[in-house]
């Protein structure tokens, strides 16, 4: 065992089906490996949300409401090293397909018209979040210093992405390694 | 003619060599050198829109799209250098940035798109500027098409297609700045629309999701299909197709771009009539039992045949042959004819006068594609032979070919035409107009159909050769075009199988006690037939009929036994096209069910 000390990596989930997040446990035995060289704090997978100081945050999904807009810049003002993982970090992606209607019409559409519910209202409590007129990606708001596209992006390219930047580079992307979908 | 002049130029430090007037892009693919594009397409006029294609030309400080732009003579070109991979890079960008292009979502994913395929090119993992995310409608109202403006990164791939290949101009662009967006007619929907042809090719020119085939969206991405490469059966032009299959059913189907035929060009038939509509399939052999039709085997229903021959009389004997089997069915014909007393092919309305003469014009497409003046009598393009159409459509508009049509029914081809008149005895006027507007002519092209066969027709036929002959050059007599409507009836007329177009009088000769009908894949399964006049009493007069067809109809309900043929897609051999090409056949698909192609069935059925 090396008694270097370990890297600390914080991840967040925003507006988005966490389906990054099970392509980042999809790098199976390979965790073992990271396992060795990082240590995970805050992250939907150890449960832990209190984001502290950390060299690398991992960010899934995109910005729809004020919460998720405040954990991003809590996560950009304690990580040296900030990536976005999936589509909708990157582009807004299928959070983003509301952006083409009205906020007070999706909100109707969600909670009252839906079919499967009877006499629904819009939540109005102070401790909803509130959402955003229009679904953004995460560099809209703060700086974005590595990207991992894919929806979600395969293990095999955030092994590689993740390799990368513990090796101290920037991952480049090429046809062979990357995906949109 | 003066021969272009030869220029020499550099690319990326490479001699290369082009002629006047090509453009850097052309020279520059003639000389092997890549350049990345997404607006251009090989076949149509360049637009120089999207700027993917941008070099730098030494000594000049502008950046240039290569696509649009004369190649000069001693010039050096530069096409990769980190300048322009920055600004192709931010080219792509912006048009992710300006529209709704979500990949996860759209029938173009994993490999269909251009637009996915330029992004991992120049490495694209974010988009640097802020999304626009308008909200733009979505037009699924035509019955094939769907267009979706989201998807659209307007790079008038489709204006162009539909203006210079269809030759309908349906599409355009409409409002102004970011606005832009593609219109349909003066800005109806597809469904609306008066003018859509419904040919598909915006869809197989578009280099996004933004058009698409309605029926083979989400169905998996082209670029994983099987390609089988066949001829269409719709028409007698022949034309090549590229069928896509997945799984043992059709995905899509295209144009072929290597066929000399038509180019990749498509109309609506070949398109998407033979695979997009529903139709119920007979799959397996029936043979009648109490009044009621039974499914059977093979060997069962062969049985069944033999014995009702066998039982008959051979000059009760009779089989009629739709017009759609290949060369191959058609060769067999002649083992198996001893057995009837006729066999008949039943053409469509009109068509036996053409069929009674077959003549296969080599070089009509040749000949078409460069007229100066085309005339049109008794035939159908606009609905039967939609490609030829697109032909003379172009001719008009874009070469101004002079286009004179003797109809036997209106079509949007008389739009188009210097004079348009019906195929009716005509005046001293007429012949002075057509003096007029032909008398110039120096490559004229006369294409007659099914139509010009009356006695009128005729003798105006005769008299438009005998004009334009003398108004073409060199005095030569003018061969016409012969253009009929069914696929392969010309090759049945030249077998020797008499084409019947009135079919109750040929039934009529003599009393029939067993008719064989090869209705193959004919789209009605035959019914056809039983529209016209007194043909249903005449066939329930009949014991023994037996239907050899694809497609369930009313005619199956008059059968003794029903065998179950291959469609187009599941028949391998040849067809001929009305210039006597012989044209291949491979199927895509293995027949459906039990059914077998139609050469098979009559040698087992008959040999």
């Amino acid at each position: 065992m090396s008694d270097k000390p370990k890297i600390k990596v914080a991840t967040a989930w925003l507006g988005g089906c966490s389906g990054c997040h099970m392509s980042f446990l999809d790098l199976d035995e390979r965790l073992l490996d990271l396992a060795k060289l990082v240590e995970f704090t805050s992250s939907p997978i150890t449960d832990v949300k209190a984001i502290p100081e950390v060299d690398v945050g991992i960010v899934e999904g995109a910005v729809c409401n004020d919460e998720n807009e405040h954990v991003l810049r809590t996560m950009r003002s304690r990580c040296k090293v900030l990536v976005a993982l999936g589509d909708c970090a990157l582009t807004g992606n299928i959070p983003a397909l509301r952006n083409r209607e009205k906020l007070a019409d999706v909100l109707e559409r969600a909670y009252v018209e839906s079919e499967s519910t009877q006499a629904g209202e819009v939540p109005g409590a102070p401790v909803v979040p509130k959402l955003q007129t229009k679904v953004r990606p995460i560099q809209e708001f703060v700086k974005v210093d590595a990207h991992i596209p894919g929806c979600p992006p395969d293990a095999d390219a955030i092994w590689y992405a993740v390799t990368e930047l513990l090796a101290g580079r920037q991952p480049e992307w090429t046809p062979t390694n990357m995906r949109y979908d | 003619m003066i021969a272009p002049k030869e220029i020499t130029l550099t690319i990326d430090g490479k001699a290369c060599r082009g002629t006047q007037g090509q453009t850097i892009l052309q020279v520059a693919g003639a000389n092997g050198v890549e350049i990345p594009t997404l607006c251009w397409l090989k076949h149509l006029s360049p637009w120089g829109g999207c700027r993917v294609c941008i070099v730098e030309i030494q000594g000049s400080p502008k950046v240039v799209p290569s696509c649009s732009t004369p190649a000069m003579d001693g010039s050096a070109i530069i096409t990769n250098s980190p300048r322009l991979q920055g600004l192709r890079r931010l080219t792509v960008e912006l048009l992710f940035s300006e529209r709704n292009h979500f990949c996860p979502m759209c029938p173009m994913n994993k490999g269909d798109c251009d637009l996915q395929q330029q992004g991992y090119k120049f490495g694209i993992d974010s988009i640097r500027y802020p999304y626009l995310y308008p909200s733009l409608p979505l037009d699924l109202s035509g019955k094939y098409l769907g267009l979706d403006h989201n998807r659209c990164i307007l790079c008038t791939r489709c204006v162009r297609t539909c203006d210079e290949v269809e030759g309908v101009h349906t599409l355009d662009i409409g409002n102004r700045g970011v606005k832009n967006q593609i219109v349909v007619d003066l800005n109806v929907t597809f469904g609306m629309s008066t003018t859509c042809t419904s040919c598909g090719a915006c869809v197989t020119a578009c280099p996004t999701g933004a058009l698409f085939d309605k029926a083979a969206a989400f169905h998996g991405p082209l670029v994983k299909c099987r390609q089988t490469r066949t001829t269409c059966s719709e028409c007698p032009v022949g034309c090549g197709l590229v069928v896509y299959t997945k799984d043992d059913r059709i995905v899509d189907v295209f144009g072929d771009a290597e066929s000399p035929v038509n180019r990749g060009h498509l109309c609506r038939r070949g398109r998407y009539d033979t695979w997009a509509e529903p139709r119920p399939r007979i799959r397996q052999p029936m043979v009648r039992r109490d009044g009621k039709l039974v499914p059977t085997s093979w060997g069962d229903a062969t049985r069944t045949i033999r014995t009702l021959i066998s039982a008959s009389n051979d000059w009760q004997n009779a089989m009629l042959i739709s017009p759609r089997v290949t060369n191959e069915t058609i060769r067999a014909l002649h083992g198996i004819g001893v057995r009837f007393d006729r066999i008949g092919a039943f053409v469509a309305d009109k068509e036996a006068g053409i069929c009674t003469s077959p003549e296969f014009s080599t070089d009509a497409l040749v000949r078409l594609q460069d007229a100066d003046a085309i005339v049109l009598v008794g035939a159908e393009p606009s609905r039967n032979q939609g490609v030829i159409a697109a032909k003379i459509r172009t001719a008009v508009r874009r070469r101004g070919a002079r286009l004179v049509i003797l109809h036997s029914r209106r079509s949007d081809l008389d739009t188009y035409a210097d004079i348009s008149v019906p195929v009716v005895s005509l005046e001293r006027k007429f012949w002075k107009q057509v003096g007029d507007v032909l008398g110039s002519a120096k490559r004229p092209v006369l294409i007659y159909g099914p139509a010009a066969m009356s006695a009128v027709g005729v003798t105006i036929l005769d008299r438009l050769i005998k004009t334009l002959s003398s108004a073409g050059n060199g005095g030569e007599m003018l061969a016409p075009i012969q253009l009929p409507t069914s696929t392969n009836s010309l090759a049945l007329a030249a077998a020797g199988v008499e084409p019947v177009e009135d079919v109750s009088t040929w039934l009529a000769v003599q009393p029939l006690s067993f008719l064989h009908i090869v209705a193959s894949d004919e789209p009605d399964g035959g019914a056809r037939l039983l529209k016209e006049p007194h043909v249903r009493p005449l066939l329930e007069q009949i014991d023994n009929i037996v239907v050899q067809a694809s497609y369930e109809s009313e005619l199956t309900q008059l059968a003794r036994v029903v065998l179950p043929a291959a469609i187009w897609c599941e028949k391998s051999g040849t067809t001929t096209n009305f210039e006597g090409r012989t044209l291949p056949l491979q199927a895509a698909l293995p027949p459906t069910g039990e059914a077998r192609e139609d050469k098979a069935i009559l040698e087992m059925v008959f040999a």
